[in-house]
């Protein structure tokens, strides 16, 4: 037994409803955390998808420096009050050496206690710090202790909850492995209708690429010009972090690691790339630029969406980046029919 | 004619509406559009030629001379050129670049070689490094760090190597983890093959003594200077303190140095008033405490007759660091480590606002996410101890006018309330 787990008190054993704001590392961790408080028969409170209400309430409540991601976070946690006991925003660190989150996600219980000190919301919360020997593993094992779980409860939570992790983000690879390929078949046995279709990479923060405010609405206009999506962050994670160490050594975060594993990874596949972040993003703030002037023969367009605008006016843009990728596949500007 | 083809297709596809204080940055416009202004938040680029996919593809390193001296260089970081130039001339046993104060012209070159929301010391820094490269440095130094720090040194190459220049680069982030034996071969394969390992180990703590010298002279004079009899006598005190410091090459000549120069600082005549206005300076490690990057705001509070404390120095950040008791300090507010500074800001500020400080100056580069996120923070202890707190945000374009009328307002009001609770 570890001793460390005498010093858990069950702080949280009546805490049976818990709020979990659809944001941020939900969009990465979403179905692990969820399915392990249910193993460990609490109910979790999901937030509603974000709105333009949430939106401008999170604006409202952040320091306007903030990036919108974060206060798109602090508008689902407002919509949480009064719907749960308390809610769930762990400290992400890192994952290992230059595998670290934004410092965001290590400052956000922190954030979000000392926003809303006023209005008494409880928090529940735990550290995950590889470095410091503290992975997701042991810092849920931990948390499920103070919910007055015995040690053998929490391992099990903790396996139930991986593997529907594993289960669901090996779907969505597989998922989009298949479509890569029929993809890759069609080229080879060309018939003349996958000229006109286009097939893009939309290389993006997991909850900038799936919040429905966000990169939903953008995946929806390139389905309707009729391009085909492809997500940075269902591509096999393991594989693409490997591989973002051939593109920089000392690049810090994990996500952006991710994305530029993905680029690589579908790169032969895909006609262009949507780079998509959210203003003022730090992290892509650093790789955007260095993706953009490291690649080579393959357009990008790269977005960034602020509090002010979201989408809007988003689709011309959108509209002429595919309509370069259609002069292109046909031989360019100037031998194109 | 692909080419101009590629160059076509690097334009703006459409304007967005974006903030004003965003607008006169426009001027200086990106690196990667070649002609013609780009809008923020959009950029198309149509793939030209160019090696692999790699942020810094290896490259046939050009033959130097072998006997000859390697040139090196720092940026620029507040007084520590000093501390730099005797690690390069000592512990490398190299030359040193020294660079001339920064100008507009160092912050134009580096806000137009870099993207448009990267943090402002990226900025200062890529400016530095060209003007340094433009003296003739061989060898940049970058050091390793917490946050974005530790991903400049590799991102500012790659721009440079663009840009054409001839270096390398002494990156320090690159062999974080690493056993020491690879931080001596990497100096040895990059500055100096004849590097003495035992008289360097000796002389690296030669630095970090002149460093908490260096520390605790400015903490003199940061406390003091604003109360000098003769104009300007602490900046001379400083100056000659400098340039002693400045020319000791050995520990001995270090604490000479210190010593004749906190003997100076003693002999100066101060008038300090019965009550004076304290003010504490919190914030970003880089913005805080280097004057080219924050307008020299400390020269500008002590010239109104403040007495000024800050905590965030190389000593206390680097040498002495102890983030769990700093954050031990400030456990009715915080619960974990919030980011590279954040710890030392916040308990800082509570630390300021215990000892019954008039007010604290918060000071960060424009999107610093640790720094925006310790603000909830500070604005709570600010409404719970009654300590007023300026909040600063410095990018490229900040102006001088600008803060000084905020200073001058803040100072206004802490000097009214003072005088109200007589």
């Amino acid at each position: 037994m570890n001793p460390l787990e005498l010093l858990n008190r069950p702080t949280f054993a009546d805490v049976e409803r818990i709020g979990m704001p659809r944001a941020l590392l939900h969009y990465r961790y979403g179905t692990l955390w969820t399915t392990f408080f249910e193993s460990l028969g609490r109910e979790v409170v999901l937030s509603a998808p974000t709105t333009k209400d949430i939106v401008a309430q999170g604006d409202a409540l952040s320091h306007d420096e903030c990036c919108l991601a974060s206060k798109i976070f602090l508008g689902h946690v407002e919509s949480l009050i009064g719907a749960c006991d308390a809610v769930f925003i762990p400290s992400i660190g890192n994952l290992g050496r230059f595998k670290m989150f934004c410092t965001k996600f290590q400052a956000l219980p922190d954030l979000v206690a000392n926003t809303f000190a006023e209005r008494g919301l409880r928090l529940v919360s735990c550290l995950v710090n590889e470095l410091e020997g503290v992975g997701m593993r042991e810092a849920l094992v931990g948390l499920a202790a103070e919910f007055g779980a015995t040690s053998h409860e929490a391992r099990r939570a903790w396996k139930t909850a991986s593997r529907a992790q594993e289960h669901a983000e090996r779907a969505k690879t597989a998922a989009q492995n298949r479509q890569l390929l029929l993809l890759d078949h069609a080229r080879r046995k060309p018939t003349g209708e996958e000229r006109a279709s286009v097939s893009i990479l939309l290389a993006a923060h997991p909850y900038i690429a799936h919040d429905p405010f966000l990169g939903g609405e953008l995946a929806d206009m390139l389905d309707r010009l009729g391009a085909t999506v492809f997500h940075a962050d269902a591509v096999d994670r393991e594989q693409a972090t490997r591989e973002s160490f051939e593109f920089s050594q000392t690049l810090p975060w994990i996500v952006n690691r991710e994305i530029i594993g993905a680029i690589t990874a579908c790169y032969e596949q895909v006609d262009g790339i949507v780079l998509m972040s959210a203003f003022p993003c730090g992290p892509d703030s650093m790789t955007d630029d260095a993706i953009v002037r490291c690649m080579q023969g393959k357009p990008i367009l790269n977005l960034t969406i602020d509090a002010q605008s979201g989408t809007a006016g988003l689709e011309t843009r959108v509209e002429s980046f595919i309509d370069i990728l259609r002069y292109q596949k046909k031989g360019g500007y100037v031998h194109g029919s | 004619m692909a080419r101009d083809d590629a160059e076509d297709a690097r334009r703006s596809a459409g304007n967005r509406s974006e903030p004003s204080r965003f607008a006169a940055r426009r001027d200086i416009g990106p690196l990667h559009t070649d002609r013609g202004q780009e809008a923020r938040g959009v950029r198309v680029v149509v793939g030209g030629e160019r090696g692999p996919f790699k942020l810094l593809p290896q490259k046939k390193r050009t033959k130097r001379d072998r006997h000859a001296r390697t040139r090196v260089a720092f940026f620029r970081y507040s007084y520590y050129d000093i501390a730099f130039k005797f690690f390069v001339e000592q512990v490398l046993d190299a030359d040193f670049v020294a660079l001339p104060p920064a100008t507009k012209r160092t912050i134009e070159l580096g806000s137009r070689h870099s993207s448009d929301f990267v943090c402002a010391p990226f900025k200062h820094i890529l400016g530095d490094y060209i003007e340094a490269l433009e003296l003739g440095a061989d060898v940049l130094v970058q050091f390793a760090g917490p946050c974005r720090l530790g991903y400049y040194g590799e991102l500012q190459q790659s721009i440079l190597r663009d840009l054409g220049y001839e270096f390398d680069m002494l990156n320090f982030a690159m062999l974080t983890g690493k056993p020491l034996t690879e931080y001596i071969s990497t100096c040895k394969k990059k500055v100096n093959p004849d590097v003495s390992v035992p008289h360097g180990a000796r002389n690296m703590l030669a630095v970090f003594k002149m460093i908490e010298n260096l520390d605790e002279a400015n903490d003199y004079y940061l406390a003091n200077a604003g109360f000098e009899v003769v104009p300007g006598s602490f900046d001379r005190a400083r100056a000659a303190y400098f340039d002693a410091m400045r020319l000791a090459a050995c520990e001995r000549d270090i604490a000479e140095a210190h010593r004749a120069g906190m003997e100076a600082y003693r002999a100066l005549p101060t008038n300090r008033p019965g009550r004076v206005l304290r003010v504490g300076i919190v914030g970003e490690y880089f913005t805080a405490a280097d004057p080219s990057s924050n307008l020299d705001l400390e020269r500008k509070l002590l010239g109104m007759g403040v007495e000024l404390h800050r905590m965030l120095n190389m000593t206390n950040r680097n040498l002495r660091y102890n983030e769990k008791n700093l954050r031990a300090s400030i456990s009715d507010y915080v619960t974990y480590d919030m980011g590279p500074t954040s710890s030392m800001t916040i308990a800082a500020a509570l630390k300021y606002a215990q000892e019954g400080f008039d007010g604290v100056v918060h000071l960060k580069s424009a999107g610093c996410t640790p720094e925006v996120d310790c603000m909830p923070v500070l604005q709570r202890i600010s409404r719970n101890t009654g300590m007023p707190v300026l909040y600063l945000s410095y990018d490229s374009q900040t102006s001088d006018t600008g803060l000084d009328t905020r200073l001058e307002a803040f100072y206004d009001m802490l000097a009214m309330k003072k005088e109200r609770t007589r």
